[in-house]
């Protein structure tokens, strides 16, 4: 507790000292961006930089007091490259520095899931439908497709972060938008192997994973920002609703369990050997600096083999060759802008698998002081399970707090 | 528990007091849809032909009459059409991401000429508007963040730059009557500044979501385009603060 005590005074004093010492960035928000322009081509270039104090509270175990996760560790190492031709291309290669440290250091072992590579695609933007290759976020779940450097977060929560469904893929992505942008159309087909592609490539199965979403906003365009910044002087709002689908059932003789052991994540569901199907709807609306979110996402999934672990050793009487899973998301969020403040309540239910006994509740707080935007921020993020799912997802611990330091350049 | 409310207040007591300068809110007397014009993001109104002008982020300019019905259209596109000012008998037009003034005569919309101008923060907020200062005899662009504005000369070589700091953003920029009118889009108002050192003299909070061009008529009534909402605002005089 006095480490904690320390720690927390530490990044306070930092914080303080950050005023002066980020000057910079304080006086001049978006200075630390770069942009090159020649005759057709503009090229900005980006990144950011966090790091935190974290602690997790363990519970009075004596058989596991490992304390890795109280100390210092980095969030982001980031570097972004944004490009834009006069005849209507986009480009964007964004780099996680701190995790194509740890793939390689590890043989990508540390964490799969996090290749280093966040975004890598072409897009063209010159007919009214606009087309995107490459490796980006997938257009599903809004809590997914908003950055989270821009809340008082310090990472996205459970059920869009990325264990329940891959957040970003290799693929090709339609965008249609009319009615003043109101209506934003998706459609894509990607690899289905989500953040895992670059460790296995596609799978054995020959076929695409197919996304779709679509949203109304009133009376304006939104985009995927969680925190009401612009204070807005009359409600805005957003609903979508989105899909995804993918048949991954493996040739005879294969396995992807076998082929791509951490494809399928902690709880065995990104990716299946057999159909998977999503959906999802989401909200979130917006005034006078209060905005709340609400989304929920059901899975259902048919493993091809009656042995699958996914079945938890049922019978097909009893489980139908099907496993459900899925949850909702809802949080609520104030943007002081006078005292350069936000505050954020998040809660959410997840149940990873319907055949197995269990649910999991968390709930999560957070704060954020904007020295300059969250291009420079103070973040304190604090979250609980409230209810633990003791089989899928036992803890060791009962609460986590996370205090640190943004900066976007 | 109560060692992390303590960080909290620790941090909350840094907390910066914005300046006090006269304000007051101003709200709009009614508005009209830009069914024509996508994302229209400025609008310049025209004392000799009774017009306005207004730029589009797809990079077109338009020449309208002043309920926004379009006339006609400029043919040569830029990319990102942010700002639109009048001097004499050319229009002038600031394209945003590649850091570009365009020059268009005003009797036909030809394009005259492209200038160059520099500005290194992100691609996406740099000059959002144009204007003439009478009182300096000078150009200005304004950059959205960090808000600034920057003088040029008439064939756009800087002269100096003034940072703002009354609002997060400056998203349009007006002269009019001896003062430098700005407008802020994350803020929602219009500061009326000294049009030599562009400090704030009051502050107008309108009830538009994310303003982004500013004018004047003839009659000193005030138009304000919002891009996302693709309208035109009307507001009557700006109300003497007391």
């Amino acid at each position: 507790m006095k480490k904690l005590l320390l720690s927390t005074f530490a990044v306070v004093a930092l914080c303080n000292v950050a005023s002066a010492q980020f000057s910079e960035f304080a006086d001049n928000p978006a200075a630390s961006q770069f942009t090159l322009s020649s005759e057709n081509n503009t090229l900005q270039i980006g990144g950011r930089v966090s790091a935190y104090y974290e602690t997790r509270f363990l519970k009075n175990d004596t058989n596991y007091q490992k304390k890795t996760h109280n100390g210092w560790d980095f969030k982001d190492i980031d570097l972004d490259i944004l490009g834009k031709t006069a005849n209507k291309f986009v480009y964007e290669v964004h780099m996680s520095l701190i995790d194509l440290a740890a793939a390689a250091a590890t043989q990508n072992t540390a964490n799969p899931a996090n290749p280093g590579i966040k975004a890598a695609y072409l897009q063209y933007k010159g007919w009214p439908v606009h087309i995107k290759f490459g490796y980006d976020k997938v257009p599903y779940a809004q809590g997914s497709m908003s950055e989270i450097w821009g809340t008082p977060f310090w990472s996205h929560a459970n059920l869009f972060g990325g264990d329940l469904f891959s957040r970003r893929d290799l693929g090709l992505t339609l965008n249609y938008r009319f009615m003043k942008d109101r209506i934003n159309l998706y459609g894509g087909a990607y690899t289905g192997m989500g953040e895992n592609f670059f460790q296995y490539g596609n799978d054995g199965s020959g076929r695409f994973e197919y996304i779709g979403r679509a949203e109304f906003s009133y009376p304006a365009k939104m985009k995927y920002h969680i925190i009401d910044q612009e204070n807005s002087p009359t409600p805005v709002f957003r609903v979508a609703v989105n899909a995804r689908y993918a048949d991954k059932t493996q040739p005879k003789g294969y396995s992807i369990y076998a082929d791509a052991p951490s494809a399928p994540g902690a709880y065995g569901i990104r990716i299946i050997d057999g159909k998977r199907t999503a959906y999802g709807c989401d909200a979130i609306v917006k005034y006078k600096g209060i905005s709340a979110t609400f989304e929920a996402h059901m899975i259902q999934l048919k493993p091809t083999l009656a042995t699958d672990g996914l079945y938890n050793n049922t019978t097909t009487s009893k489980n139908n060759n099907v496993v459900n899973a899925g949850g909702f998301n809802t949080g609520i969020n104030y943007n002081w802008e006078k005292k350069h403040s936000v505050f954020s309540v998040m809660y959410e239910e997840l149940n990873t698998n319907d055949l197995y006994v269990g649910l999991q509740d968390w709930l999560y707080l957070a704060y954020a002081y904007k020295f300059s935007g969250f291009n420079s921020v103070a973040k304190i993020e604090y979250y609980i399970p409230t209810t633990e799912d003791k089989v899928q997802n036992p803890l060791h611990y009962t609460g986590q707090l996370r205090v640190g330091y943004q900066v976007v350049f | 528990m109560k060692v992390y409310i303590l960080p909290l207040l620790l941090i909350f007591l840094v907390s910066f007091r914005q300046k006090d300068v006269p304000h007051c809110k101003f709200k709009f007397d009614h508005y009209k849809a830009l069914k024509k014009i996508p994302e229209p993001s400025d609008i310049v109104y025209d004392k000799e032909t009774g017009h306005c002008f207004i730029v589009s982020d797809h990079g077109i300019l338009f020449e309208c009459d002043t309920l926004g019905n379009i006339i006609r259209r400029a043919a040569d596109e830029g990319q990102d059409f942010e700002g639109v000012e009048v001097k004499d008998s050319f229009i002038y037009v600031s394209d945003e991401t590649p850091r570009k003034v365009y020059q268009y005569r005003k009797s036909d919309l030809s394009l005259v000429k492209v200038y160059s101008v520099s500005w290194g923060g992100a691609m996406n907020r740099a000059f959002e508007s144009i204007a003439y200062n009478y009182t300096k005899n000078c150009f200005v662009l304004v950059s959205q963040q960090p808000a600034t504005v920057v003088e040029y000369t008439s064939d756009f070589k800087e002269l100096g730059r003034y940072k703002f700091n009354g609002t997060r953003d400056i998203s349009g920029a007006r002269w009019h009557n001896g003062s430098m009118y700005l407008l802020s889009s994350l803020d929602a108002s219009i500061i009326k500044c000294n049009a030599t050192s562009y400090e704030g003299e009051e502050f107008y909070q309108i009830n538009v979501l994310n303003p982004e061009g500013l004018s004047f008529d003839a009659h000193e009534n005030i138009s304000i385009t919002s891009d996302d909402l693709q309208r035109i605002y009307f507001f009557k005089n700006l109300p003497t603060i007391k």
